[in-house]
């Protein structure tokens, strides 16, 4: 209960703060010329991938040590962390297109990071209709583990998609090995957003976590009932 | 100079799109801790 309460506050500050990113991102951060105000997505839509893609990275990395010590705290750590990264591709895959449209004159294009990104959205909501389909807790574990490795092993493909194919998505203009190639004042909101949504993604997985809990503590009591029935 | 492209309105929706994907989220997470705290 005392970590669903902290979850719950995280998340609270964290949507205050995601506020304050829109006034500053909205209000106080040039526009750019090229792009006009569309570009403004960029402060939502990029914090988001790389959350999306953390947040699968989070989910091979537990599923990998489950495998090896059968922790269950580690699987409710990766349904937790699977659960928000799904929110998080969500995110992506809405405002890319909606930033797409008046940039490249097209909603979707089938190209490489685009798909991938797809892939990676529905590998997030296969693993969760995996979970949902096993009934057994042990057998559930193990073969979302599994998926979720396979996920794991998706995220560089996705990242590194618009270095091995060519694509119309732009190069990161953040993430790469030279210095980011924006203004000071645009880099400093985007570095705002990032961390206000780091901050929604520790919210979140707290949050899913005690509520797993709180459900395995439900069917351990429901369990006991029927056993002394 | 080139003039800015005129596409607020598409910023405008990505934002609400986002806001309404977080405040859903974070509502469907205590509605469902509520249910199981109830329960």
């Amino acid at each position: 209960m005392r970590m669903l309460r902290a979850g719950r506050w995280i998340t609270a500050i964290a949507l205050v703060l995601l506020a304050g990113v829109y006034v500053r991102a909205l209000g106080y951060t040039p526009v750019e010329r090229s792009q006009g105000l569309a570009q403004k997505i960029f402060y939502l839509h990029v914090p988001a991938a790389i959350w999306a893609e953390m947040a699968m990275i989070f989910v091979g990395l537990a599923s990998i040590f489950y495998l090896f010590l059968k922790d269950p705290r580690l699987d409710r750590f990766a349904e937790a962390s699977a659960e928000t990264g799904t929110i998080f591709a969500a995110i992506v895959l809405t405002t890319g297109p909606i930033w797409g449209k008046p940039i490249w004159g097209t909603w979707w294009s089938w190209d490489a990071r685009l798909t991938l990104t797809l892939f990676l959205f529905l590998l997030y909501v296969g693993y969760l209709l995996l979970r949902g389909a096993v009934t057994d807790p042990a057998m559930r574990a193990r073969y979302a583990a599994v998926l979720g490795i396979c996920g794991m092993v998706l995220v560089p493909f996705v990242h590194l998609s618009v270095y091995l194919f060519r694509t119309l998505h732009p190069m990161p203009i953040v993430l790469k090995p030279s210095a980011p190639s924006l203004p000071a004042s645009m880099l400093l909101t985007w570095l705002l957003s990032l961390g206000v949504f780091t901050l929604l993604y520790v919210g979140f997985v707290v949050q899913r976590y005690a509520l797993s809990y709180l459900r395995e503590q439900l069917e351990a009591v429901g369990e006991g009932e029927l056993g002394h029935a | 100079m080139p003039d800015v492209p005129q596409n607020g309105g598409y910023m405008v929706a990505a934002y609400v799109v986002v806001a309404v994907i977080l405040v859903g989220y974070t509502l469907s997470l205590y509605l469902r801790a509520r249910r199981s705290l109830r329960a």
